[in-house]
């Protein structure tokens, strides 16, 4: 396909006589009710949060009015000592969510792709944390984690790898890590389930050309199993991230965001400034900030999804 | 819908109801949770809305209010039993029929900062907590529809947090005052023989008591706002040494020698031996449970929390549980008050109705079975004074002792904002991370930022 091609794809096709052209046609045609039930249910919220963000609401006796502002919401985020917490601490927990849960679920899915772990039996195992509710998941935690009653300092101790018991949620930064250890673990099973649909669509017979060849298991796997699986982890990346920038229920339940704002992350920090503080504006403006995060990572997502101008001609 | 349909969506058995609220309150608030027991008497619906109605001329009256808590407290079901029928003849005589929607407590807040938002709330009755100030443009001033001869039983420091710019817009319905609960085993083998009554004694009684796996002092410090968290139980300190959160004009006049003084003893007392799970604890419950335990000899408390502490099936220390005022500062005790009370929407078509139910809610029966069933106390003097309920809550005298001394919770419409901030530099003190006089003038700074931006 030609890059000029390319540039008008696919509204080129779309004006295209003939009985392609009235079939791509009937296609759109067919998708439209769903186009625009999409955008009734998404973009209208998107659009209105972000008018939203542009005014300062006072919601209260019976009226929802606000008084335009302009830029005035996203020009206060910069000065907000929360902002900058909860920014650092989202920058910290999506980063370090997303190598862990990547680098834990490729090793799972890996050990699933091997002949002995091939049964469906730890595959049901593996889902039990992912199909937890996320409450629930929470709840659990809680008690894990409690300083008194929790069976983590419980082992810890009975191991001797403590002499006192740890509070787990009473500092900022061990708070945040803790939070992190409970979103890890319930992620771990989507993302491992994902790599090994990866990996089981690397051909074998690279496997076996590798084993000619001579390759350690490590060659293999830098060599063989790392490259074919680049589209999934990317995919599995961007995911991650997203989810990892949305996490709400962990941080309701475990800790409030505290101590000491520790625990306070943007999609928490928005809900505070909305639900609790009555702050409908500016509550709005940090949701669009995270929105517009999101919505980078998910262009990166399309990106990678997108396909190739090979596979969009032989579609065609 | 069918009528038979709409029949099955709406009522719940009282056993089901408390079953599902108990199980979505797990682990969550349970200030407030009252007014739940009185859904539970009604054929109600926990999702009831303006579209939930009853058949014939009956006229529907929505209700929010929280669920009940979990574990539900002993008593609840004879509670629910003994008022039920009053409670049936009361729909039938004003030809009422009362829909409840009963969420978990901590989601109440939110739930109506949406509703009232919309400017299409679906209640006429709102069960608040410290949100009067807040939500008074939604509610609507009740003063001169209370009769006469129940205003006369209340007191009148209850109208204190339910008023806002000189309007009353509701009506406490239970004497909620923080008071002292400690373990008698622990100080009689500490040979301690009678409760803290000053500051001093409360840091050198913690002190005493602490040693491996027991400590002198445990409260809730992991959530900052509202009442019930870290900033209010300052509040209480504060007040003990005189300090003031605001002056005449509104402003925080709480960054001076009382304010920091306050936070010192909360540090100090953190050093003595407090659980140093607290600063883990989001919840009241979370507290409570160490102290129940028998890990904990002393903490804070509400009433409702003194007749869970005497079941067997939740305590280990039945029976070793002694209340007490407040430890003195030195401006004396001081506590704060739970500010559990009814309101009536601006949006309710049959606001006199509306006010007919919350009547019956401070009815002196339902009041009486209140008290002696669940342990939540009353408010009606009356009532509180009663032998019979004195006899089953031992604990209403030293909290009536209590009521007769301060126990401002300094309600503002941006009471949440400000105690996230107040709590958050609380919490930077007692972690270590700052001293409690920066905290303070940070919180101040912060809290006038806050009431500017508001005023």
């Amino acid at each position: 396909m030609s890059r000029q091609h390319g540039a008008t794809w696919p509204f080129g096709r779309l004006r295209a006589s003939g009985y392609l052209g009235r079939q791509r046609r009937m296609g759109i045609l067919l998708i439209l009710p769903a186009l625009v039930v999409m955008f009734a249910v998404l973009g209208y919220p998107i659009v209105s949060s972000i008018v939203l963000s542009l005014q300062h609401v006072e919601p209260g006796g019976g009226k929802f009015s606000g008084t335009w502002v302009g830029l005035a919401n996203y020009l206060n985020i910069p000065s907000d000592p929360a902002f900058g917490t909860a920014l650092s601490n989202s920058i910290y927990f999506t980063a370090i969510e997303v190598i862990v849960v990547v680098s834990l679920g490729l090793a799972v899915a890996m050990l699933l792709n091997h002949p002995l772990g091939r049964s469906a039996f730890f595959r049901v195992i593996l889902l039990i944390p992912w199909a937890l509710a996320p409450v629930a998941n929470a709840v659990i935690w809680k008690w894990i984690y409690n300083a008194n009653y929790g069976i983590l300092n419980y082992v810890l101790h009975d191991l001797g790898i403590i002499n006192q018991y740890v509070v787990w949620l009473g500092d900022p930064r061990l708070a945040l890590n803790s939070l992190l250890v409970a979103d890890i673990w319930k992620s771990i099973p989507f993302i491992a389930l994902l790599l090994l649909a990866g990996l089981q669509n690397v051909p074998p017979i690279l496997y076996r050309a590798a084993r000619l060849d001579g390759a350690s298991a490590w060659q293999t796997f830098r060599f063989v199993t790392l490259p074919q699986m680049r589209t999934t982890i990317l995919i599995c990346v961007v995911l991650q991230s997203i989810w990892a920038l949305k996490v709400f229920d962990l941080i309701y339940v475990l800790t409030k965001g505290g101590p000491a704002d520790g625990t306070v992350l943007l999609n928490f920090l928005s809900y505070r400034e909305t639900f609790d503080f009555g702050d409908f504006g500016y509550g709005a403006a940090l949701a669009d900030v995270l929105f517009v995060m999101m919505f980078v990572l998910a262009l990166i997502y399309l990106r990678v999804f997108r396909p190739t101008s090979g596979a969009r001609q032989a579609g065609a | 819908m069918d009528p038979r349909e709409q029949e099955n969506v709406i009522r719940m058995s009282r056993r089901n109801f408390l079953l599902r609220s108990a199980g979505v309150g797990a682990g969550l608030m349970v200030v407030g949770a009252l007014p739940a027991f009185l859904a539970a008497c009604s054929s109600s619906s926990s999702s009831g809305g303006p579209g939930a109605s009853g058949g014939g001329a009956l006229t529907t009256l929505n209700v929010l209010a929280p669920a009940a808590p979990d574990p539900a407290p002993p008593g609840v079901a004879k509670f629910s039993d003994t008022i039920v029928a009053a409670f049936n003849k009361w729909q039938t005589d004003n030809s009422a029929k009362v829909v409840y929607e009963a969420p978990p407590w901590p989601q109440l807040h939110d739930k109506m900062q949406t509703a009232f938002a919309s400017g299409n709330p679906p209640w006429d009755v709102v069960y608040m907590s410290g949100w009067v100030p807040e939500f008074a443009s939604d509610i609507v001033p009740i003063s001169d529809m209370l009769p006469a001869d129940l205003k006369a039983d209340l007191p009148p420091s209850s109208f204190s947090t339910t008023t806002w710019d000189g309007k009353t817009y509701g009506v406490v319905f239970t004497l909620s005052l923080m008071t002292l609960f400690y373990n008698t085993e622990h100080f009689a083998a500490a040979g301690i023989t009678e409760p803290p009554k000053t500051w001093d004694d409360l840091k050198t009684y913690v002190k005493e008591l602490t040693k491996p796996g027991q400590y002198g002092w445990v409260l809730n410090y992991g959530a900052p706002e509202g009442i019930g968290g870290t900033a209010s139980y300052w509040m209480i300190y504060l007040q003990q040494a005189g300090g003031k959160m605001y002056g005449p004009d509104g402003m925080p006049v709480f960054n001076d020698t009382p304010g920091v003084d306050a936070l010192q003893l909360m540090v100090d007392l953190q050093a003595a031996g407090t659980d140093p799970g607290s600063i883990s604890y989001v919840g009241i419950n979370d507290a409570t449970n160490v102290f129940t335990a028998g890990k904990a000899s002393m903490m804070m408390n509400w009433p409702f929390t003194w007749m869970p502490a005497q079941d067997p099936t939740t305590s280990k220390i039945v029976g070793k549980i002694g209340d007490a005022l407040l430890p003195a500062g030195p401006n004396g005790t001081a506590s704060i008050d739970g500010t559990d009370a009814w309101t009536i929407t601006t949006a309710s078509k049959n606001p006199e109705l509306a006010m007919k139910l919350i009547e019956f809610y401070l009815d002196p029966a339902v009041q009486k079975s209140q008290a002696i069933d669940t342990g939540w106390l009353p408010i009606r003097l009356s009532v509180l004074n009663d032998p019979e309920v004195q006899a089953k809550a031992t604990n209403a005298q030293t909290v009536l002792a209590q009521s007769q001394h301060p126990y401002d919770s300094f309600v503002t419409p941006d009471y949440n904002q400000v105690t996230q901030a107040l709590g958050t530099e609380i919490q930077k003190a007692l972690k270590g991370d700052s001293t409690a006089a920066q905290a303070i003038k940070d919180a101040s700074d912060q809290v006038t930022a806050i009431v500017k931006s508001r005023t």
